[in-house]
Parts: structure tokens; C-alpha cells; sequence
């Protein structure tokens, strides 16, 4: 039985509680809810109205209970469904909220209000077929206005149904009596979109025809200009194909499609570089201040022709004084002939120069006449580069021109720049950071040099210091006071920045202080949820501003967002720590930890000791986590004063209880916990070998076979003889051949047996498979690492594995990067690494990491 | 260098520009506001030497919209933020991303001019703005930033486009390989509190897209 409607007075409470809703003044609104509920306490819709409300305030546990009773006094209301349904909302817990709106609606098929809100959580979840059906019912419901239209049509393009869309577009366009003004946003967006949804159907002659139908209504003109070229070539009309593209250039030369388009509508054999090149030498002709047309030949020029082109080019940038030539052109230098010519060209330059003489110069004059000494400059610092590129590097040739430069030029804030970057590159990042921070100190105003200490300093881990470099710029600076968000690192979390995040992450996991890296890992993963949240509002806004192409734009790139880079760096940082979490407990306690130098070595103790150092440790990590939360308790009062402030809105801030990580390392279920970081990977970067890589890890020790074998066999078939791929199979190999009966059942075992088969077969002796995987990939040093590894865990009392680990610092092609992977691997195997460590300050003398490594070994 | 459409693919890394390059930031909402109000007019410059299967690598960027209620009544565009990194200078990508995004302005929107604001101190910027660009400053702002200081407010008509709209770009040909930073601040923020005295407010994500109109992410 539906609730009798309250007395009139009651009832025009009843209405003032929704306005106080609607305009946020929500104590008064609960008063009046309150004042309707001492004569009707159990009105159903005052109930849900007062729930609504204590929800806005914060309490939403309170606000569910209230909510509930709601529904038990008037379970027929469905203003008690929709908040109930709105409740949900606020939690993010979109399926129920959706099964409450659906059962209010029930009680009020039209309302508009709860089909616009069911409709918003089916299109966020991506339920295209329900999406369709709001969407119908509210056009039903609204039909004057455009966007409910448009919805429509969105949501059957979203749906795949190309004609359904386009039908309900064109139903529209048939209703308007006159076609609207010229300056019609809406109008023009509209037939804009139904044009590109015929184009995506496929039917790209329709659309050419559609498409020149309405390009004079079109305001967007450089999209009608890119799909006419872009069909008029898919449809072989290669002649006008031209002409649009041309005349796309003519507008923006910069941009790389358009040379694309040109080159296919002219018929050109990509590999006839004499007709290539008669093409870009008119355009370049023709613009004379663009890159591109002078850049692209660099790419498919070859020998003479490549020589010649690349010296009037660097000619060119260099007298003109550009400091980012060599960022314009390192592409060209996976060519090693390319770079070598590059190399030979721009040494000329500084030789004529020195020698007095005139640099040869070919073919454009140039107009400006720029001073030598700048000519020169930018040379030296062109040459610095060089020698620093990784493909090329020689930090000792890199130094000497950067001194060079620096003879002719000492204020200038790139060369100090380049010099700590050689610095790092030469593995001493303590100098490179010094370096940095003085380059800094030249110039106090400018953010990217800033941003570039903070991230050197974070490179040795000082973290404090990082933090005060970037407070120089963030918007509270490094003020306690008034702080609403928790110092600069609340400001740099609100505005997501999530390099500083991650490498501040990084640098936690590298000292071993797990809990600060998985706080900082979690909060990329905040970032993205947020980020995914992002695009709430705009199902809404988006058709109200008739802008639905860039709208359905997002929707897709959404749909992919966590496989960033961003979130796979954060991701695959989180997964190593869940890892090292669950193989070895006690690095929850980062003073047990082995990753700053001075800790204890945990596990060479005495169990009765391990037990006493376990008890300090959490002593230690209890004081520091109650000293955190004091502070923060104190930043909360001064926040109070200055409470006028914040929090208008409603909304609260929830505190932190946990700020340096602890609850989340001491987490009894690290494994389950990595999920988190590993399912989007898995979903939306399987072609990454860290990915499968990283699964393996993972579901090996949740003893989930096929699906760690799933991994293999996924990491394999990106790169068959990936190291670590390599050293996982014969991991595999042998958790299986020890399986006992009830770890696996059938049918499962039966597959595991038969698909590792095909891998690794059982009769196979692994120590062979896997000296022959070595021999087969000696001169990689990250195969050897693999190999040895393998090799340590089928033999750990191998007496080589030093020796031959050393051996791989002879390697041509060993970095600085896999030489300290090799020091990391041994400090792994707990093997011997006095010769490793000797040798390796040999090849990289400037590379910290030896350095202290001898030093220690020696006593100093 | 490629110059394209900022396409909200790029966001992450346009938002990594902005952050390392200058001090007023924005959240990711607020880029997908502009990126999805006024898909036209903002640009970027991708570097094209990282490798093929990653997200571009955005060296530059010019985030711009328009006006949604002028003051004056004269349709306009605004630019909100556009910075180079600092390894891509004197390539002239500032200005050829402004270029793109005002003549886009003037035929989507219709804009009869377009404004912007710049730190008096930034010489760099306002060279670009003034002598390359031809902005003429229409008003000092004072303790427009948040560390107090002064904005000079800056326009440059656009009628000239509406009609040189097939003409290829002549003004401006002088030197133009200087660079540019520049970052807005929100337009209400620190002037609403004033006059409003007591009225609370707040800026973040949190808020509705509608909201973002009058503000930008530089909370209160």
C-alpha cells in the first residue's frame, strides 16, 4: 500500500527539504526533514530525504540505515529507490545503484530525473543495450530537445548499430522546418557526427556525398578538409585526393598525416627517394619556415643524397642557433651509417671553424646572420650530445666538448643541464645531482629545471630533498600552516603528478622502505580511478554542448586508459613489492630491510634474535607511524582555524590514517592485493613481457598453474627466448615435476602436463637446456643473467657463477644499466662480488655504485 | 615535430608538460573540459623520435577555449595555458601552435579576438606574445598569480582571419624561434573571494564539469 500524502503543511516542508537538497544547504534541509518526521515518523520519502542528506554530510553508514528504514516504512515509493539507488551512487557502487534505480522506476516508468540517472551509470559501466533503452524511453519522454536525439543515436553507435544511429540523426534533421542559422554549433557538431558515423559504418562513398551535403553548414573546417582527402583517397579519386591535401598543408605543413595522404594520393613509390624528394623540396620551397618538408627526407634519403640534405639542414638550425637540433634529429640515429654521417658533417663544421675558414655551405642562404661564437656554441653542444646519446655514448668525448662550450658560453643553462646529465649517464648520480641543483640555482624561476633537480635528487633517493626542491613551485610551497591538503606532497597528488609520485615510489622500493612504495604506487592507482570517474560528467555535459565526436573520442580512450605507460610503471613497481611481501614477510619492516646499506642482515640471524629484531622493528615502525598521525593531527587543527576555507561543498575529507604505508605492507594477503595492479595489465597490456612476466610471478605462487603457465606462454610468444621468460620456464619445470597429487586437479593437471610438454619436455635435463640457452645468447648480458640465475637455482653451490657473471663486463655492448643489474644479481645469490666489483670500476670509473662497492671492500 | 588536434589521448602527457614546465597545473578533468568544449582549439607538439607503440611524447602544447559568457559580449577566445619544453626551444613550436588554434577559433566559434595572461617578469613569453604574435596588452592585472604577481593582460585581434581565410600566414614573419610559457590562473578565484567575503568555495575535481566554467584547478 503506497503511504497516505502528508497534511499540506507537512507537504510544503516535504518540498522545502528538497529545495535545501537541490541548493546544498543541507543542515537546513535536515531540520525540516526532522520537523516532518516528529508528527509522520514514519513517512517513507521524508526518511529517504533525511538519509540523502546525512549522506551529503558524510555519514554515510548513518545514511544507509536511515535509507533503509525508508524503504521498509514505503517500499512502493520511488523517491525511497531513487536515493537509495543515489546512495549506492556515492559509493561507487554502480551495479546496485543501477538495480535500485531500475526497481524505482518501476514505480514511475517516466520520471525523468531517475532515466537520466540510470542512464548516466549504464553508459559510465558501458551497458550499451540498457543505454539504448534509457536513452529511447527519455527521448520518448522529452522529444523537442536536440540532445536527447543525439543521445540516442550515441548510444546505438556506441552499440555498433551504424544505421540505428544514423536513422535516429536523420529522424531529426527531417523534423526541422528550416535548417538552422550558419553559426549553429549544435547543429553543425550534429550532421558532423552523423557523417562520421556513415564513414565508420564503411560506406565511405555515402559519406563523401553526405559530407559535401553539409560542409557549408560545417563549421569545423579543417574536419570536413581532412575527411574529404582522407575518402577521396580511400575511394582512389587520387587527383582531388591531391588537391585536398595540398590544400590541407597549405594550412598546417606541420603536420605529419597530411605528407602521408600526399605522398599515397600522388602515387608515389615510397621507395623511389628521387621522386620523394622532387615533392618535398617544392613544399619546402613553398614554406619557408616549416620543419617538416626538410626534416622527412632525412628519413628515407640514404648515402650522397642523405649527406647532402642533412648538411643544409643541420647548416641551417645551427647557425640559426637552435639548442634542440640534436632533439630534432636523434631519430635518424638507429641508422648507424646515418649518424656517422652526421657525426662527420657536424665535426667539420667546428673544424672550418676553427681553422678560420668558411663552413661549406649548400644550397639556402641563410637570412639572419647569426654570430659565430652562437654557431659554434651550439655546435659543441650538438657534438656533447652525441657523445651522450646512448647509441653512441662516450662521456669522456661528451665532457671535454661540453667544456668546451662551457669556455664560450658559462651562463648557459642547457650546457649546465647537459653536464649533469653526462654526470648520471657516467652512474654518478651524487655529482649528477649536485650538478643539477646548481644549474638550478642559475636560473630560480624556471619550473623545468626545477622539476629536473627533484627528479635527480629522488635518483639518490633523497626524498626530503625532492620534496623541498618541488615545494618551490607548488601552490603552498612548503607551508604548514593553512594546509588543506597535507604540504606539497598533498598538492602534488592534486594535481596528479604522477612522475614525482612514481619515482618517489621507486625510490622508496629501492631503500626498502616497502610501505612509503606501495603508498605511492596506490595513489597512481587513485590517479587512474579518478581519472576513469573523470568521465562521469560528461555523458551529461558533452550532449548538452552538442560536442559528441570528441566526446565519443574519450569514451574509447577510456576504455584503454590503464594501459598507459604511467599506470605500467606504478603497476609493475606495486606487483615487485606484493612479491618481495609475500616471499619474505618481514620486509614489511623496512629497518629489516636490506635496501639501505646499514640495516641487519635478517636472515643470517639466530631465530631467537630474528625474533628480538622483528619486536624493535615494530616498535620502531608503531613510534613512527604515531609520530605521523600526531602531525597530521596538528596540520588538522591549524586546518580548523582556517576552516572558512574548505570543505563549502559538503564534502569531507577522509584522514589518512595509514601515511607511511604500514597497514598497506603488513597486509596478510599481499598476493591477492598485487591483483589490483596485475588484472588491468593483464587486460590491457598482454604484449608486454613485464606483463606476463610479472602474472607468472604472481600466480606461480598462488599456486595458480594454467594460469602462471598462461603467462609463460603468452611472454614466449612475444619474445621466445626472453631471459626471464627463459629462467621461468625452468621454474615451472620443476614446481610441476614436484607437484603432489592434491595440489592440482584434473582435468587442469592433465593440461599443465601436456602444454608444459610442448615448452620444456619433462625427460629434457634442465641443467643442459640451460647451458645451451647461455651458450646460444653469451654476448647478452641480460641473457646471461637469466641463464645464471636458472643456473644458481637448479645449483646453488655453483662456484662459476661470479666468474662468469664477470665475464659479461667484457661484453661490447654491456650499459652501465645491466653492468649494475649483474652487481644486484650477485648481492641476490648471495655470491661472491670482489672481482665483479673490481672489474666493473674499471670499465665505469665514475660510476658510484663500483666505487663504494671497492671502497668497502678495501676498508676505506 | 608533428602539430596536431590535442586529442584526449594525449592528456597524460600534455599534463606532464604543464607540470614540469610551469607552475600553474591543472587536474586531468580540467583538460578533458577544454579537450571536449572546444575540441578545435587546442594543440600540441609531438615528438616523433620515441618509439611507435607508446602514447606520443607531447613537447608542447597550447591549451585554449573559448569565452563561455564574455563580459563584454564579444565572442573571444582564451588561451589557458601553453608551454614548450624546455629541449624543444627556438624550433618555433609556440607560435605555430598559437597560429592553429586562433584561426580555428575565429571559424568554429567565430571570435572577434582572443586573450591571455602573462607574468609581467616572463620576457620570454611576452617577446613571443607581443613582437611575434602581435598581442597588444590591454591591462595590467594586479596579484593575479598566486604568489602575488601582477598579469598583464593581453589581446590580439582576430578579425583579419575571417576573411584571409584561404591565405596562407604572412603577418608575423619576422624572427619567431622565441619561446613562450605561459599558465592561467583562474578567472574568478582569488578576485570571488574577495568580493564575496565570507562565501565559501571550493575548487577541485571534485566538482561538476558546469563548475569548471568559472575556475581552474588552481584550488582556493
Amino acid at each position: 500500500m503506497p503511504q497516505a500524502p502528508l497534511a499540506s503543511k507537512d507537504g510544503s516542508l516535504f518540498r522545502q527539504v528538497l529545495k535545501c537538497y537541490e541548493t546544498k544547504q543541507y543542515k537546513k534541509g535536515l531540520k525540516a526533514a526532522e520537523q516532518i518526521l516528529r508528527k509522520n515518523p514514519k513517512h517513507g520519502e521524508t526518511l529517504a530525504m533525511k538519509g540523502l542528506i546525512t549522506n551529503s554530510l558524510g555519514r554515510t553508514e548513518e545514511a544507509f540505515a536511515i535509507a533503509k528504514e525508508a524503504l521498509r516504512q514505503d517500499m512502493k515509493s520511488h523517491v525511497c529507490w531513487h536515493v537509495y539507488g543515489l546512495l549506492y551512487r556515492s559509493e561507487k557502487n554502480f551495479e546496485e545503484s543501477i538495480k535500485a534505480y531500475k526497481m524505482a522506476l518501476r514505480f514511475e516508468p517516466e520520471s525523468q530525473q531517475i532515466l537520466r540517472d540510470l542512464a548516466l551509470l549504464q553508459v559510465q559501466m558501458r551497458d550499451y543495450l540498457g543505454y539504448v533503452e534509457s536513452r529511447g524511453k527519455i527521448l520518448q519522454g522529452r522529444p523537442q530537445l536536440r540532445q536527447n536525439w543525439t543521445g540516442l543515436a550515441v548510444a546505438h553507435h556506441l552499440a555498433g548499430s551504424y544505421v540505428e544511429a544514423e536513422n535516429v540523426l536523420k529522424k531529426y534533421e527531417e523534423t526541422l522546418k528550416n535548417p538552422p542559422g550558419k553559426g549553429d554549433v549544435e547543429h553543425s557538431e550534429a550532421c558532423l557526427y552523423r557523417n562520421a558515423v556513415i564513414a565508420e559504418s564503411g560506406d565511405i562513398a555515402r559519406a563523401l556525398e553526405h559530407l559535401e551535403s553539409i560542409a557549408k553548414v560545417s563549421l569545423d573546417k579543417i574536419s570536413v578538409m581532412e575527411y574529404r582527402a582522407d575518402y577521396l583517397l580511400r575511394l582512389g579519386r587520387k587527383e582531388e585526393a591531391e588537391k585536398a591535401y595540398r590544400a590541407l598543408l597549405n594550412r598546417n605543413s606541420e603536420k605529419r598525416e597530411y605528407y602521408k595522404g600526399l605522398e599515397q594520393s600522388m602515387g608515389i613509390d615510397p621507395e623511389d627517394r628521387r621522386a620523394m624528394r622532387a615533392v618535398y623540396d617544392e613544399l619546402a620551397e613553398k614554406n619557408p619556415r616549416s620543419d617538416a618538408p626538410r626534416r622527412i627526407p632525412l628519413d628515407f634519403l640514404e648515402g650522397e643524397d642523405f649527406k647532402q640534405a642533412a648538411d643544409v639542414y643541420l647548416q641551417r638550425l645551427l647557425k640559426k642557433g637552435v639548442p634542440s637540433t640534436f632533439a630534432n634529429i636523434k631519430a635518424l640515429y638507429a641508422d648507424t651509417a646515418k649518424r656517422e654521417t652526421i657525426l662527420q658533417l657536424v665535426k667539420g663544421y667546428l673544424a672550418s671553424m676553427e681553422t678560420g675558414g668558411e663552413v661549406p655551405t649548400n644550397g639556402e642562404a641563410n637570412g639572419d646572420k647569426s654570430k659565430p661564437s652562437e654557431f659554434k656554441l651550439w655546435t659543441l653542444y650538438f657534438l656533447t650530445q652525441h657523445y651522450d646519446h646512448y647509441r653512441t655514448r662516450n662521456t669522456a668525448k661528451a665532457s671535454e666538448y661540453l667544456n668546451q662550450a662551457l669556455e664560450l658560453s658559462p651562463g648557459t643553462l642547457e650546457l649546465h643541464m647537459t653536464q649533469a646529465r653526462i654526470h648520471k649517464h657516467s652512474g654518478n648520480f651524487q655529482k649528477a645531482m649536485e650538478r643539477m641543483n646548481q644549474a638550478r640555482e642559475l636560473d630560480t624561476k624556471d619550473r623545468y629545471i626545477n622539476t629536473k633537480c627533484a627528479k635527480y635528487q629522488l635518483r639518490c633517493d633523497r626524498n626530503e630533498d625532492a620534496l623541498k626542491t618541488m615545494s618551490l613551485f607548488t601552490r603552498n610551497g612548503m607551508r604548514v600552516k593553512n594546509d588543506a591538503h597535507g604540504g606539497p606532497l598533498g598538492d602534488l597528488l592534486e594535481m596528479q603528478c604522477i612522475w614525482f609520485i612514481t619515482e618517489d615510489g621507486e625510490s622508496y622500493l629501492r631503500q626498502g622502505n616497502l610501505g612509503l612504495a606501495l603508498k605511492r604506487f596506490h595513489a597512481i592507482l587513485k590517479i587512474f580511478d579518478d581519472w576513469t570517474e573523470d568521465q562521469f560528467d560528461f555523458h551529461s555535459f558533452s550532449l548538452r554542448k552538442g560536442q559528441v565526436r570528441s566526446y565519443v573520442t574519450m569514451l574509447r580512450w577510456e576504455d584503454t586508459l590503464r594501459s598507459h605507460p604511467f599506470f605500467v610503471r606504478a603497476a609493475l613497481g606495486a606487483i615487485e613489492v606484493y612479491i618481495m611481501l609475500h616471499d619474505r614477510p618481514h620486509l614489511a619492516h623496512s629497518s629489516l630491510s636490506n635496501g639501505n646499506r646499514e640495516s641487519t642482515d635478517f636472515e643470517g640471524m639466530s631465530p631467537a634474535d630474528r625474533k628480538k629484531a622483528l619486536k624493535k622493528a615494530k616498535r620502531e615502525q608503531q613510534r613512527a607511524q604515531e609520530r605521523a598521525v600526531e602531525s597530521a593531527a596538528k596540520a588538522k587543527e591549524d586546518r580548523a582555524k582556517n576552516a572558512q576555507v574548505s570543505n563549502a561543498d559538503g564534502e569531507m575529507k577522509r584522514e589518512d590514517t595509514d601515511p607511511l604505508g604500514n597497514a598497506l605492507a603488513q597486509t596478510k594477503e599481499p598476493l591477492e592485493a598485487a591483483m589490483k595492479f596485475l588484472t588491468p595489465l593483464l587486460e590491457l597490456s598482454s604484449k608486454r613481457t613485464e606483463t606476463q612476466c610479472a602474472g607468472f610471478e604472481v600466480y606461480l605462487r598462488r599456486k595458480k598453474w594454467l594460469l602462471a603457465l598462461k603467462c609463460l606462454i603468452a611472454a614466449r610468444e612475444i619474445e621466445k627466448e626472453n631471459p626471464v621468460a627463459h629462467e621461468q620456464t625452468i621454474r615451472l619445470r620443476r614446481a610441476v615435476d614436484s607437484l603432489a597429487n592434491g595440489d592440482i586437479k584434473e582435468p587442469s593437471k592433465e593440461v599443465l602436463i601436456a602444454e608444459l610438454e610442448s615448452i620444456l619436455p619433462k625427460q629434457i635435463d634442465l641443467e643442459s637446456y640451460n647451458e645451451e640457452f647461455l651458450n646460444s645468447h653469451k654476448d647478452s648480458p641480460k641473457h646471461v643473467h637469466g641463464a645464471l640465475r636458472a643456473r644458481h637455482s637448479l645449483n646453488p653451490e655453483d662456484a662459476n657463477i661470479a666468474g662468469e657473471l664477470a665475464n659479461t663486463l667484457s661484453l661490447e655492448n654491456l650499459t652501465l644499466k645491466e653492468a649494475i643489474e649483474g652487481q644486484t644479481l650477485l648481492a641476490d645469490l648471495k655470491a661472491g662480488s670482489k672481482d665483479y666489483n673490481q672489474k666493473a670500476s674499471e670499465k665505469f670509473p665514475d660510476a658510484a655504485a663500483f666505487q663504494t662497492a671497492v671502497q668497502e671492500l678495501w676498508g676505506l | 615535430m608533428d602539430i596536431r588536434v590535442l586529442q584526449p589521448s594525449d592528456i597524460p602527457h600534455v599534463q606532464l608538460a604543464n607540470i614540469t614546465n610551469l607552475p600553474e597545473n591543472y587536474f586531468c578533468k580540467y583538460y578533458l573540459y577544454h579537450a571536449l568544449s572546444w575540441p578545435q582549439l587546442s594543440y600540441v607538439a609531438v615528438d616523433l623520435s620515441h618509439s611507435s607503440g607508446s602514447p606520443p611524447k607531447i613537447v608542447g602544447y597550447v591549451l585554449a577555449k573559448m569565452e563561455e559568457e564574455p563580459t563584454d559580449g564579444v565572442q573571444h577566445g582564451h588561451i589557458t595555458s601553453l608551454s614548450v619544453m624546455r629541449t624543444h626551444r627556438r624550433l618555433g613550436l609556440a607560435e605555430k601552435l598559437m597560429r592553429q588554434s586562433q584561426k580555428a577559433m575565429v571559424e568554429a566559434f567565430g571570435a572577434k579576438y582572443v586573450s591571455l595572461h602573462v607574468r609581467v617578469s616572463n620576457k620570454a613569453a611576452l617577446h613571443l606574445y607581443r613582437d611575434t604574435l602581435q598581442f597588444k596588452v590591454n591591462k595590467v592585472e594586479g596579484r593575479y598569480y598566486a604568489d602575488g604577481e601582477n598579469a598583464y593582460s593581453m589581446r590580439k585581434d582576430l578579425t583579419f582571419l575571417e576573411e584571409a581565410e584561404s591565405e596562407s600566414e604572412h603577418e608575423g614573419e619576422e624572427k619567431a624561434e622565441d619561446v613562450d610559457i605561459d599558465g592561467d590562473v583562474p578567472k574568478g578565484g582569488e578576485k570571488k573571494k574577495r568580493k564575496s567575503g565570507m562565501k565559501k568555495f571550493k575548487l577541485g575535481r571534485a566538482l561538476g564539469v558546469a563548475d569548471l566554467q568559472e575556475v581552474d584547478g588552481r584550488t582556493a
